[in-house]
């Protein structure tokens, strides 16, 4: 199995004014190609931290993240964006779409920022919002779409410079059961159809439960990791 | 990111924001205008003064008296024409400048009375004593009069006076003497001179230096000296004061034309700095709004940056939106700052001055200005406006670029 992402021994403190929060105690784990990993923790115990720094979106302080084999800590600020651009899909609880925008240029923004022809940008978008059952919804506007839908655009954004690893902070947190339940059957079939690696991060033990392996997280440390059920 | 893409966003970010867009323009288009506005009234009035100083003969100096008591004698211009060799002619004239009745039978006309030596006048001034009727005669007698066009024909098209017409002038020369009559015989009329010569001849007569002397009793008080360039203007002006040891003022068109450059390019630039204010404050409202834009679009930028936008996309993003603003700013201004010229020139050639000294102008003068418009001048206010546009955005799109990612998703 080729391991695709490797944290070792991470470790972030927070500042708040005098007082120190610390949020990762040394978090060591590996992410294997084509497993849906799952992040379990109550509130506050690191999750996004966690996810974050494996994302490149933030550094640690101590300990190394290796994405595809490249240590974060050698790369300056732009390669980090360069990475996020190329390897790395983000899907956040609320959404975090471009208001403005249509769900297609969501879609396409990561392609333009990857300097991705205006033709090319169209095609490549509007398959992916197929591949997520949006076809019908390319022209609305976030506010135009249901919560479920809007986490299917996000799930299409992340998708569409063909990430190695998608990164999800609670993807289902924002959404009823049943909604919720659509987008983790969407993961899973992405997971299969295309073998796309994920790592989940959730409160919700029966969300948790769905993903091959599960990480347990509490108080910035991991306490065990588990085989899931795989199954819905 | 491509240029296109980057300008196509920030299009659509301004016009998401209309009226702020609107109103943020507005500050540059008022600089702009307030610039073009004015430089071209200051351009169409150096192009004026500058077409009527030209008018003068460049070449040829005045020179007058300080004071009541000083008078030229005709040594004093032979004495110039041997010594300074810049100069071709100097010629002694007789002018007083007190407006003088002329009669003919039951009509009468204002005028300014010149004494001249005629065959040196032709020389100075080859392209004013040109005559529409009539000619000098050989040899010109004492009682040789010459008319100019205005005072042969009045405005209506009536003529006070034609070639071989006896004309009576009263003449008042001074203290509690009376009034004197000399009579005159019209030889001749001179074509238009045009009216705005140093010397407005259209509205003179012109009589013999020698007669004049005999009238007035006194020796002559003006010279006029032309010269072999009109460089020379002022080294002659000198010169000549040097010469004659009397209290004396050199008029020299040249130099004025040099002098009133030099005093309408400092006030230019002065006008221009002060316009120059306007587009600095219109700088500053652009840095205030974009401020408030990045605060309001701190999550955007968050998000952005994590789908994998650098710092230098967001950094360029609102630059490019300060630079549309510039732009469009600067488009607009150029017709609008042209137009408000035109509407400043309107508006000053309703103010009219009445000068009634009929010898160095005469008549009612209007302040007619048409605004020019400069190339060099549009281009600078263009660039200015861009850059100043840029310049002021620049602090808080780096605000924005260096944005932490992690907190400014965090932001609500
Ligand atoms: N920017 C920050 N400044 C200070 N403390 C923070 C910051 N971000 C997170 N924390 C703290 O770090 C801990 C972990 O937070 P987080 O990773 O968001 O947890 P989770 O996602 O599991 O709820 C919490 O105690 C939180 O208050
Ligand atoms: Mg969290």
């Amino acid at each position: 199995m080729t391991v695709i992402l490797e944290a070792k021994d991470i470790k972030k403190t927070y500042k708040m004014g005098d007082v120190l929060v610390p949020a990762l105690k040394g978090v060591t784990f590996k992410v294997e190609k084509g497993e849906i990993l799952t992040v379990f923790g109550s509130s506050g115990s690191g999750k996004s931290t966690l996810l974050h720094i494996l994302g490149a979106l933030d550094r640690t302080d101590e300990g190394k993240v290796f994405v595809g084999g490249i240590d974060l800590s050698t790369l300056n600020d732009s390669e980090l964006a360069d990475l996020r651009l190329r390897k790395v899909g983000f899907v956040f609880q609320f959404f975090n779409l471009l208001p403005r925008l249509t769900a297609l240029r969501n879609v396409e923004l990561p392609l333009t920022l990857a300097d991705v022809s205006d033709k090319e940008c169209r095609e490549k978008a509007s398959e992916v919002l197929k591949l997520v059952g949006l076809e019908g919804r390319m022209n609305h506007r976030p506010t135009e779409l249901s919560g479920g839908e809007q986490q299917r655009v996000a799930i299409a954004r992340s998708l569409v410079n063909d990430p190695s690893i998608i990164l999800a902070d609670e993807p289902t947190g924002n959404l009823d059961t049943k909604t919720g339940f659509e987008i983790v059957q969407l993961m899973k079939r992405l997971n299969e159809e295309k073998g796309q690696t994920f790592v989940v991060v959730t409160h919700d033990p029966a969300m948790a439960e769905t993903a091959d392996r599960i990480i347990y997280l509490k108080d910035g440390l991991i306490e065990g990791i588990k085989k899931g059920s795989g199954r819905l | 990111m491509r240029r296109k893409t980057v300008f196509s966003m920030a299009w659509a970010n301004l016009r998401q924001r209309r009226l702020r867009t609107t109103l943020t323009t507005l500050g540059v288009i008022i600089g702009i205008t307030a610039i073009l506005a004015v430089t071209s009234l200051g351009e169409g009035f150096r192009a004026m003064v500058t077409e009527q100083i030209e008018y003068f003969e460049l070449d040829v100096v005045m020179i007058m008296p300080v004071g009541r008591q000083t008078y030229f004698t005709r040594e004093d211009a032979e004495n110039i024409s041997q010594t300074i060799n810049e100069v071709a002619t100097a010629t002694p004239v007789m002018q007083k400048m007190m407006p003088t009745g002329l009669y003919r039978g039951e009509k009468n006309a204002t005028t300014f009375l010149l004494g001249v030596n005629f065959t040196e006048f032709k020389i100075v001034y080859p392209e004013r004593l040109v005559f529409g009727e009539g000619s000098l005669p050989q040899p010109i007698e004492n009682d040789t009069i010459v008319l100019g066009y205005s005072v042969a024909h009045s405005e209506t098209g009536e003529v006070f006076a034609g070639v071989g017409d006896e004309v009576t002038v009263a003449m008042y020369v001074g203290g509690s003497l009376p009034i004197r009559n000399y009579n005159f015989t019209v030889v001749g009329v001179l074509k238009e001179g045009g009216a705005g010569t140093l010397i407005s001849i259209d509205n003179m007569v012109l009589i013999p230096l020698s007669t004049a002397e005999e009238i007035y009793q006194t020796d002559y008080d003006m010279m006029l000296v032309k010269l072999v360039d009109q460089k020379y203007s002022e080294s002659v002006a000198d010169e000549i004061k040097d010469l004659l040891q009397k209290p004396l003022t050199a008029l020299a068109p040249s130099v004025m034309l040099q002098r009133t450059g030099n005093i309408l390019d400092m006030v230019e630039l002065f006008l221009v700095g002060i316009a120059g204010i306007a587009l600095l404050v219109a700088g500053v409202g652009i840095m205030n709004i974009m401020t408030v834009s990045v605060m309001e679009r701190t999550r955007e930028i968050g998000i952005l940056k994590a789908i994998g936008a650098k710092n230098r996309n967001i950094l360029s993003m609102f630059l490019a939106e300060a630079a549309l603003i510039g732009l469009t700013g600067g488009l607009l201004g150029i017709p609008s700052g042209y137009g408000l010229a035109h509407f400043l020139s309107y508006a000053l050639s309703t103010f009219r001055s009445q000068s009634s000294n009929g010898f160095m102008q005469g008549g009612e003068v209007a302040l007619n200005i048409t605004p020019i418009l400069s190339l060099s001048w549009v281009a600078g206010a263009f660039v200015f406006g861009l850059v100043v546009s840029l310049l002021f955005a620049l602090y808080p799109a780096r605000k924005a670029a260096k944005l932490n990612p992690v907190e400014a998703l965090r932001y609500e």
